[in-house]
């Protein structure tokens, strides 16, 4: 049994819920319910609260996985958590339960006993309240014995799961346990009969031993997780140092490399490939790296770069938080290749995410593109950039560059899908180079040929101006 | 012999600042004609120096320097400052984290630049100094349009607001994120490049003196590059 990182109050009650398969708002009407007779409800929760281990942030996070399929993971998570609806656990479920079987607690068995001790010392107690005759001399010393049931339960749970490092230890420990739950129970009854202060101090005494073994393993869990931070912790700042080391030297170095050796040359793209791995690593940290649309983009033009003499030169804005489909990622890279492929050189890519919807704009300085000379590409940026695009609900536009210069491609993609999404540009279908400036003034239809010279419409293309 | 002596004295005098020997010199030798090296400084204290003896007009600034207070570059600017009153500085940085460049600016910075930049790209980046524009590489615009709410639709209603940026400015910023030159951008939004360059420093300003906790926060959330 754990409890659910996402939690109203500690998690104990959906936890349970989750653990038993009962409906979480059964387990909490039952739990207000406890509460009300004497406050047993509140105990019961405490104690679980404190001993029921948090679960984990789960398996999830350890691997990459594809945008899409995390999104999903997190949509159907956090209904889950929320407690709304406690069928929908399907993924979350063998999570929990990989966690159980690594869990020293996977059989409740102590904690049932603990409640029903709990249980019983409440019914006592409101029982006594009511002016029923309770023997107490009888309930008192089963308290004593169903806890410290539970406990050596709990003690040999540890061991047999492994849990424990030590295992002698922890036996010692919950014989020791019996051994004083029995001496309790023994006081108690001679403390009945006939009081006398050797014996009233003993049971305090063996009674705050008892506690004490109680409370061991929550101590020793507290103590890990102490020296576990502490560890991580050292490593952080040991992390740093290195980074800071390498910062200084071996990052300025690159640095000067790509500045000596242009964008161009090899030298300079080796370098960016270097300065790039060696940043992934100082900065984003092992293992967390994000999966959104920016740094997808960014893995994109690093693995472009390496084929290409180009660099990408991305800029993000607003938080990715949008689902954005594959076909998008799908037609931005071939938008990239493309500029790699016939322009090189420095490649702006620009990425807005807004709450209106997800615009990609990736202008190359190369000598722009007309597709009548690369009849190939002309499908290839028809299909792979513009029909995808027109699938996944956005559109598409490729115009020239700033100043007439080089090619400016434009993925726009609206948050909500068609209808209340402002009017995307004209379709592209015939123009070989269409031309939707989203500004005021009409953009002159110029082609540039791949030799840069300007060349008027010409009438074979059937260009078309907006 | 005297038309080289005679540019020389035309040249922009500059005075580099960087803890790399190998970073000073090899950015000493990339630098174009029109740039004349006064001196290298490599540490907050010899800057700090150097620039108030020699005056230059334009420091060119690593963000990261040992010495002094330990307040890097914006430690320099804020000790050189008063003393060259004439000194206007351009921050450079090998793709640093967003606070240390944002710090540098809010010291007084005219703009920032990337290490890995090309020698004629920050000649031309210090001559714009020198002119008194601010100099935004695409990073540093994109990070104002999310500092300044930008993208969730915030701007500004009056021109003496601070904390937001008016949607002329928000248009030059967008583009300047998209890689486009001042030249560019005037062309794109059919205004003049000195009109560019208005808003720009504009935006320097708002980005110096805005009390928006968001950039702080932004800049410590965020890497530029």
């Amino acid at each position: 049994m754990t409890r659910p990182k996402l939690r109203l109050v500690g998690g104990v009650c959906a936890g349970f819920a989750e653990h038993t398969g009962v409906p979480v708002s059964a387990v909490r009407t039952a739990t207000l319910i406890l509460t009300f007779c004497g406050g047993f409800g509140v105990l019961l929760y405490a104690w679980l609260w404190a001993t029921v281990p948090s679960a984990d942030s789960g398996p999830v996070g350890e691997q990459a996985l594809p945008k899409s399929r995390l999104v999903l993971a997190t949509e159907t998570r956090s209904p889950a958590s929320q407690g709304s609806a406690p069928e929908v656990v399907p993924g979350n479920h063998t999570n929990s339960t990989t966690v159980d079987a690594a869990s020293a607690r996977s059989a409740p068995v102590s904690e049932i006993l603990l409640g029903v001790a709990l249980l019983a010392a409440g019914v006592a107690l409101i029982a006594g309240r009511l002016g029923a005759d309770i023997p107490l001399a009888v309930v008192i010393p089963a308290i004593v014995v169903l806890a410290g049931i539970s406990l050596a339960w709990r003690q040999f749970a540890d061991i047999r799961s492994g849990a424990a490092k030590r295992s002698s230890a922890l036996l010692m420990r919950t014989l020791g346990a019996l051994v004083l739950v029995a001496v309790g129970i023994l006081l108690f009854f001679v403390t009945g009969e006939e009081p006398d202060v050797w014996t009233v101090v003993i049971a305090a005494v063996s009674v705050l031993l008892g506690m004490a073994v109680v409370l061991a393993p929550w101590f020793i869990r507290l103590s890990g997780d102490l020296v576990e931070e502490r560890e991580a912790r050292v490593r952080e700042s040991e992390r740093a140092e290195i980074a800071a080391h390498l910062h200084d030297s071996v990052l300025q170095t690159l640095a000067l490399i790509q500045q000596k050796a242009g964008p161009q040359s090899d030298a300079a793209r080796l370098a960016r490939a270097q300065e790039r791995e060696l940043r992934e690593w100082l900065f984003t940290g092992a293992g967390s790296a994000p999966v959104d649309l920016a740094a997808e983009l960014r893995r994109i033009a690093g693995v472009i770069e390496e084929d290409f003499a180009v660099h990408f030169e991305v800029v993000t804005v607003g938080a990715s938080t949008q689902d954005v489909p594959e076909g998008f990622v799908a037609a931005a890279r071939e938008a990239m290749l493309n500029a790699a492929r016939h322009a090189g050189g420095s490649v702006s890519v620009y990425l807005e995410s807004s709450p209106t919807g997800t615009e990609l704009s990736i202008t190359d300085r190369g000598p722009g593109f007309s597709l009548a000379d690369i009849p190939e590409d002309r499908m290839g940026i028809r299909e792979s950039i513009l029909g995808r695009m027109r699938r996944v609900g956005g559109s598409a536009a490729v115009r020239p560059g700033p100043g007439g210069q080089g090619t400016e491609i434009l993925l726009t993609l609206p948050a909500v899908p068609s209808s209340t999404a402002p009017p995307p540009p004209p379709p592209p279908v015939p123009a070989p180079r269409e031309l939707p400036f989203r500004s005021s003034a009409p953009v002159p239809p110029v082609t540039l040929d791949r030799n840069g010279h300007t060349r008027g419409p010409e009438p074979t293309h059937g260009e078309t101006t907006p | 012999m005297t038309d080289a002596r005679a540019a020389e004295q035309h040249a922009l005098p500059v005075v580099i600042v960087d803890d790399h020997s190998i970073f000073r010199s090899g950015l000493r030798t990339e630098l174009d004609a029109g740039i004349r090296v006064l001196g290298e400084a490599a540490s907050v204290d010899e800057a700090v120096a150097l620039v108030v003896a020699q005056q230059p007009r334009v420091v060119l600034l690593d963000v990261h320097l040992p010495g002094g207070q330990g307040g890097g570059g914006a430690e320099v600017i804020r000790m050189a400052a008063p003393q060259a009153p004439g000194t206007l500085f351009l921050a450079l940085s090998v793709s640093d984290a967003a606070d240390d460049v944002v710090r540098v600016i809010r010291a007084g910075a005219r703009g920032y630049i990337t290490k890995s930049a090309s020698g004629a790209e920050v000649s031309d980046a210090a001559r714009r100094v020198a002119d008194g524009d601010a100099v935004f590489s695409p990073k540093l615009a994109g990070f104002v349009l999310d500092a300044f709410g930008a993208v969730s639709g915030e701007t500004a209603e009056s021109t003496d607001e601070l904390d937001r940026l008016s949607v002329r400015e928000q248009e030059v910023m967008r583009l300047i994120a998209r890689g486009y030159t001042y030249k560019e951008v005037a062309g794109s939004l059919f205004i003049s490049t000195k009109t560019v360059e208005t808003h720009v420093s504009a935006v320097l300003r708002k980005l110096q003196l805005s009390s928006r906790h968001e950039l702080t926060a932004w800049a410590l959330a965020r890497k530029l590059l």
